[in-house]
C-alpha cells in the first residue's frame, strides 16, 4: 500500500497548490526563501501592479472630454460582462494548457528509464489494478442492488395481494351475517308482536278481575287464596 | 491642497499599505491589530489617521497607500461629516477601487435610519463598497479584518487576475430606488 500513500500525498499537495493558486504559504514574513515558486509569485504581483499603472497612464492620455457620467454608467455593466467573459475564457485556456503540459511531462517521463520513471510506472500499474478492481466491485454492487429492487417489488406485490384478500374476507363476513340476521330479525319481530298481544290481554283481564274484586266489596285480605291472587295482580306493570 | 495620490510612489515588494481614517480613533487600533495578526503571506502596514489631509511632515517617508478605509460610526453625526470633509483631500484616482467605507452600529435601534441611507447614497455615488462591521465582539472585529484584507490584497495588486477597478465593479454599493418607502415585500 506504500505507492498508494505516496499517491495520496502527491494528490493532496497538488490540490493545495491548485486551490491556493499563487498564494503559496511562506514560513515567515521576514524570511524570504528564494524558491522558484516564491519568485514566480512576486513576479506575478509586480506585473499586476505594472498593469494597473499602465491602465492609469492610458486613461490619463486619452481623456474623452465629451463623455458624460450617466452615459458611462449605462455602458458599465456591458463592459463588465464582456470583461468577465474574456477573463473566464482566458483562465480556462490557461488551465487546459497547464493540463496538457503536465500530461506531456508525465508521458515523457514514463518513456525514460531512471528510477523515478520506474517508480512512476509502478504507481500507474498499481492505480490501473485498483481501477479495474473498483470497476468489478461496482458491477457487483449494481447487480446486488438490482436483486434488492426485484425482491422489494415482489414484496410490494405480495402486500397488495394480501390487502385485497383481507378486503374480500371482510366483505364475505359482512354478507354472511346479513342473511342470517335477516331471518333472525324476522323471527324476533314476530315473537315480540305476539308477546305484546298476550301481555295486553293479560293486563286487561287482570284489570277486569281487580275491578270485580273491588266492586264486589269482598274482604280479600282474610281469605288466603283470594289474597294470593290479589298480590300477583300487582307484579305485572300496566302497559298502555 | 495636499491631495493623497495613489500612484505617485512605487509599490513595495510583497507589501500592502492600508490607511484607516476614523474621527473617534477607537475602532482603528483593534482593527489594525487584528489585520496585522491575520495576514501571514504579505507584509501589511496599517496607518491610522483621524482625518485627511495627512500631515506634511512625513510626506516623504510615507509609503504608497493602497486602500483608504473610512470608518463611520452611525451613532454620531460628527463621524459622517468628518469623513465627508476628508473625502475632498483624496485624489480622484483613489475612487477607482482603492476606497472603502466601513460602518459600525448599523443594527442599533437608536440610530436614525436616515444616516445609513445617506452613507449608502454617498458610497453609491462614489462607486465604493460599503461594509458593515460589529466592533464590540472579537468575532466582529475578525470578520471585518478578513474582509478588509481581501479588498486590500486586490487593491494592492497582489492577486493575479484582479485589480481594484475590476473588483469595484462588483462590490460597489447600490441604492435601491424606493429606499424611502422601506417595503418589506
Amino acid at each position: 500500500m506504500e505507492p498508494l500513500d505516496r499517491l495520496e500525498n502527491l494528490a493532496s499537495s497538488l490540490e493545495t497548490v491548485a486551490l491556493n493558486g499563487f498564494q503559496a504559504p511562506t514560513v515567515d514574513n521576514g524570511q524570504k526563501d528564494n524558491s522558484p515558486a516564491e519568485i514566480l509569485r512576486i513576479k506575478e504581483q509586480m506585473s499586476n501592479q505594472c498593469f494597473e499603472m499602465a491602465v492609469k497612464l492610458q486613461a490619463g492620455k486619452s481623456k474623452i472630454s465629451s463623455c458624460s457620467a450617466s452615459d458611462a454608467e449605462k455602458d458599465l455593466p456591458d463592459y463588465a460582462n464582456t470583461l468577465e467573459e474574456a477573463k473566464i475564457i482566458h483562465f480556462n485556456k490557461t488551465l487546459a494548457l497547464h493540463r496538457m503540459q503536465v500530461w506531456h511531462a508525465i508521458s515523457e517521463k514514463l518513456k525514460q528509464s531512471d528510477p523515478e520513471a520506474v517508480a512512476m510506472r509502478g504507481m500507474t500499474s498499481c492505480s490501473l489494478d485498483l481501477c479495474s478492481r473498483i470497476k468489478t466491485l461496482q458491477q457487483e454492487s449494481c447487480a446486488l442492488q438490482d436483486q434488492i429492487t426485484d425482491l422489494q417489488k415482489q414484496r410490494l406485490d405480495l402486500k397488495r395481494l394480501t390487502h385485497e384478500k383481507m378486503k374480500e374476507m371482510d366483505e364475505l363476513k359482512r354478507k354472511r351475517e346479513h342473511p342470517e340476521a335477516e331471518k333472525y330479525r324476522n323471527v324476533l319481530q314476530k315473537g315480540q308482536s305476539h308477546l305484546e298481544k298476550y301481555q295486553k290481554m293479560a293486563t286487561i283481564t287482570q284489570n277486569v278481575l281487580r275491578g270485580i274484586i273491588i266492586a264486589s266489596k269482598v274482604n280479600w285480605r282474610d281469605d288466603p287464596k283470594l289474597r294470593d291472587i290479589a298480590m300477583t295482580l300487582e307484579d305485572i306493570p300496566i302497559s298502555d | 491642497m495636499s491631495l493623497l495620490k495613489p500612484f505617485s510612489k512605487l509599490p513595495g515588494l510583497n507589501t500592502a499599505n492600508i490607511l484607516l481614517v476614523e474621527n473617534e480613533e477607537q475602532f482603528q487600533q483593534k482593527l489594525a491589530d487584528t489585520v496585522v495578526l491575520h495576514e501571514k503571506n504579505v507584509n501589511v502596514n496599517v496607518r491610522l489617521a483621524r482625518s485627511l489631509p495627512l500631515p506634511m511632515e512625513n510626506e516623504e517617508s510615507r509609503p504608497r497607500i493602497d486602500l483608504v478605509v473610512f470608518i463611520i460610526h452611525l451613532t454620531s453625526e460628527l463621524s459622517f461629516q468628518s469623513a465627508e470633509t476628508s473625502l475632498k483631500y483624496l485624489d480622484p484616482g483613489y475612487f477607482l477601487g482603492k476606497v472603502c467605507f466601513l460602518v459600525t452600529n448599523a443594527r442599533n435601534a437608536s440610530v436614525p435610519p436616515e444616516r445609513l441611507v445617506s452613507v449608502r447614497k454617498l458610497a453609491a455615488s462614489l462607486h465604493c463598497p460599503l461594509l458593515c462591521a460589529e466592533d464590540q465582539t472579537t468575532e466582529g472585529v475578525t470578520t471585518a479584518a478578513h474582509r478588509l484584507l481581501a479588498i486590500l490584497k486586490v487593491a494592492a495588486g497582489l492577486v493575479p487576475m484582479a485589480t481594484g477597478l475590476y473588483l469595484s465593479t462588483f462590490t460597489r454599493c447600490t441604492v435601491p430606488s424606493d429606499i424611502d418607502q422601506q417595503n418589506f415585500e
